[in-house]
């Protein structure tokens, strides 16, 4: 059992780190270990699993095993006891500057296990600071050109054109690819146990997204909201109507956001009850009502960006829609993302062609550019439902 | 798991141990003491991941045992109890603390999930308690405080034989204190460089050790990361900064052109008032002469002041300027009423020794160098 099994898809990938976690014990020996280096940069698009592959690597390093997932420092890392790796991610947009002036300063130390000091950075794209400059991204600089000599980092982004280019140019890149629909339902059933039939079109739907597809197998309300997309294109049948359903859309990804951040913020809570020793009969826990004021501001801010990442996980679904579309109009012999939906996708290809589709996908398109941007999302999604209705009134 | 203990001596030993625990840790576990109960002693320990600390107490164990309790509650609790003996008992998942007519009950963390602490290095040798602590502090205060810089944000440990030198510099000022000590191989030979706040904090939590341990982590085909002291019970082990420290002796002057000796009290006074004048890192400029020391400082159309004081001056005369705070930290660091100060040239550094009287011979244990600044024109 090895903790690169957990990666899906990622053979390539696992290979190249495990033949690194090899040099790396002839490194610690004294010796030379060129595929071994002290700063990493893993890319893939969403739902890859970097953090995971990150994390992986980690274990990897750290384990006399070379990543048993089982022994004490395996499990250290897994809950994040470990003294020697630190995972980080931005609490809110972007990494503050301070944050990662802390970070530098902690990758000076040794290894107090003896092996590896290890840095894991989760979206490293956002190491670009709310002005907008690199200002978090040059602290780092130095510290990943010339680490202590036992100092590894691990940055992790979603493609290479996300981060920046004197960050990039220090870094061994490691890319992630998209897993396949077959292999995502593979999982789905032999991991967590999904009916086939079901597996195979949350693979589908999620396009590789092993999260989200986990999330379709497990959970009937991401189902109905899929499904609700799918039926809104018909839906926008007057100005009224797009409205109404532009009103609708913003509801359902708040919906969604909560979903996604419920279980995480309850946990945390409980996490800072266990701290201070909240329970206890006799003596009142100081300090807990500060400390979960400050955790709830956390997640408000953590909440706004999972808002904002529902609203575009949403028009991801509503542009594999047009795409489908697209397809049927063609007659195209390619498999259809949202087959379940047959009906809806030969109705809206009927009553359009496929310029007046390729103008949709093109609106979908903007409007996610436009929400980047942090417009309000309902006045934006009025527009595009109102668009989407009728094309030629846009031009 | 159930013992009983004097409840003062417990609320030392808790207050201690919890000293470093995080308040927002990465997992809840880490915000944890540890207690464990075994036949004749309870041990404490806490880590936050960088700094472990450990601290063991004699006492009667009725059951022994290991459990892990919210360290800042338990603190909380032991500093209220009454002067009585306090015993300690699990029950279930929970912890009850009972002292005269007190009575709590704590939650316990997952045990399970704590980390193995880092374990002590072999000891390298003995160092009496309070002139480690002294000397600590003597150095700690050039350390650098840019974390950009991390080699410079710590104190170096070098052991020769018996001497252990110990050095700090922000490259604007270096302190050096050398001190004996009883290695335990007199071949010994060892560095270290140790992050200076840390290693500050440790010597003060030893000062009431008469001696205390250190241990130097040379673990086979391990990496040299970490250094332990122990004493009075207590024990630490920090992480070592890894990464390159200056090489220092050279920075000495072999000669000097001209020497001072100064009372120091006086002189710190004059520099306090001298440099109400001097705006933010404009520097004090001292003059010694035959006639003693002037010091002034502000320029042009601004503020201006100068004071004398007396000086017993030797050599060549001399103008220099300094950094007034970086000065007072030297002269505050010296031990003795009198300080020595030799110069080469303006532009070069001066040297700080204490004299503890105005005939006594410059005490070199402790050099503190400083840098001069630049005078305009």
């Amino acid at each position: 059992m090895s903790v690169f099994d957990g990666l899906v898809g990622q053979e390539m990938a696992a290979h190249e780190l495990q033949v690194a976690v090899s040099d790396a014990q002839l490194v610690l020996g004294g010796q030379a270990g060129p595929a071994m280096t002290h700063a990493w940069l893993f890319v893939g698009p969403p739902g890859s699993g970097r953090s995971l592959a990150a994390r992986a690597f980690a274990q990897a390093l750290q384990c006399q095993e070379g990543g048993c997932g089982q022994c004490k420092d395996c499990l250290d890392i897994a809950n994040r006891t470990h003294p020697d790796v630190v995972m980080t991610e931005p609490v809110g947009v972007h990494y503050g500057v301070e944050d990662v002036r802390e970070l530098v300063a902690q990758a000076s130390g040794s290894p107090i296990r003896g092996r590896w000091r290890v840095f894991v950075l989760e979206d490293a794209d956002r190491l670009e600071s709310q002005q907008m400059d690199w200002k978090p991204a040059n602290v780092l600089l130095k510290a990943i050109e010339e680490p202590a000599p036992h100092t590894v980092w691990i940055l992790c982004a979603p493609s290479l054109q996300d981060v920046i280019a004197t960050i990039k140019s220090r870094c061994r890149v490691v890319s992630l690819r998209t897993p396949s629909a077959s292999e995502v339902t593979e999982v789905l059933i032999t991991k967590y146990g999904a009916e086939p039939e079901l597996a195979a079109a949350a693979a589908r739907i999620s396009q590789g997204h092993i999260g989200q597809a986990r999330r379709y197998v497990r959970d009937e309300d991401t189902r109905n909201r899929h499904s609700d997309v799918m039926n809104l294109p018909a839906s926008l049948t007057t100005l009224d109507a797009c409205i109404e359903a532009a009103a609708q859309f913003v509801e359902t990804a708040d919906e969604r956001m909560k979903d996604s951040v419920k279980g995480r913020d309850t946990q945390e809570r409980e996490d800072v009850r266990q701290v201070y020793g909240v329970g206890a009969r006799g003596i009142e826990a100081r300090g807990v009502a500060k400390a979960l004021n400050d955790l709830e501001k956390t997640q408000k801010r953590r909440a706004k960006r999972a808002r904002s990442d529902a609203v575009d996980l949403a028009l991801l679904d509503l542009l594999s829609f047009y795409r489908d579309v697209l397809m049927v109009q063609w007659g195209a012999d390619v498999s259809l993302i949202n087959k379940e939906f047959a009906a809806q996708l030969h109705a809206a290809a009927a009553g359009a062609s496929p310029e007046i589709t390729m103008r949709r996908i093109e609106e979908v398109l903007r409007t996610r550019a436009t929400l980047s941007g942090n417009a309000a999302p309902r006045l934006v999604l009025e527009a595009l439902f109102a668009t989407l209705r009728d094309p030629a009134v846009a031009h | 798991m159930k013992f009983t203990i004097d409840s003062s001596a417990l609320a030392d030993a808790v207050a201690w141990a919890a000293r470093s625990l995080p308040a927002r840790p990465t997992a809840p576990v880490l915000a944890g003491l540890l207690l464990e109960a075994k036949q004749t002693s309870l041990t404490l320990s806490g880590f936050d991941l960088e700094v472990s600390a450990q601290i063991s107490l004699d006492t009667d164990v009725e059951e022994p045992g290991r459990v892990l309790v919210s360290g800042r509650l338990l603190a909380d609790i032991t500093r209220a109890l009454p002067h009585l003996p306090v015993t300690i008992a699990t029950d279930g998942p929970r912890v009850n603390v009972e002292c005269g007519s007190s009575r709590f009950t704590l939650l316990t963390l997952p045990v399970e999930d704590y980390p193995s602490l880092p374990s002590m290095p072999t000891v390298s040798g003995l160092i009496d308690g309070p002139t480690f602590t002294s000397a600590i502090s003597q150095v700690a205060i050039a350390a650098g405080r840019d974390e950009t810089l991390p080699a410079l944000t710590g104190i170096r440990l070098e052991i020769e034989g018996d001497t252990l030198t110990l050095a700090a510099t922000d490259r604007y000022r270096l302190a050096v204190r050398e001190i004996p000590w009883k290695p335990e191989q007199s071949s010994i030979s060892a560095t270290a460089l140790i992050l200076g706040r840390t290693l500050n904090e440790t010597a003060k939590a030893m000062t009431s050790a008469t001696e205390v341990e250190l241990a130097f982590s040379s673990r086979d085909g391990a990496v040299e990361s970490l250094v332990g002291f122990s004493g009075a019970g207590r024990s630490t082990t920090t992480r070592l900064i890894d990464g390159e420290f200056p090489k220092y002796r050279s920075l000495f002057p072999d000669d000097s052109a001209t020497s001072a000796q100064i009372e120091k009290a006086s002189f710190i006074d004059a520099v306090k008032r001298v440099s109400l004048v001097a705006e933010r890192n404009t520097p004090i400029r001292l003059a010694f002469s035959s006639e003693g020391l002037t010091l002034e400082a502000g320029t042009g159309d601004e503020a201006q002041a100068s004071e004398s004081v007396d000086a017993q001056v030797t050599g060549e005369e001399i103008l220099i300027a300094f950094n007034p705070q970086y000065l007072v930290d030297g002269l505050n660091a010296v031990v003795g009423d009198y300080v020595s100060m030799t110069f080469v040239s303006s532009s070069k550094p001066a040297v700080l020794t204490g004299m503890l009287t105005a005939d006594a011979k410059p005490d070199s244990s402790y050099r503190y160098l400083l840098m001069p600044v630049r005078m305009a024109g």
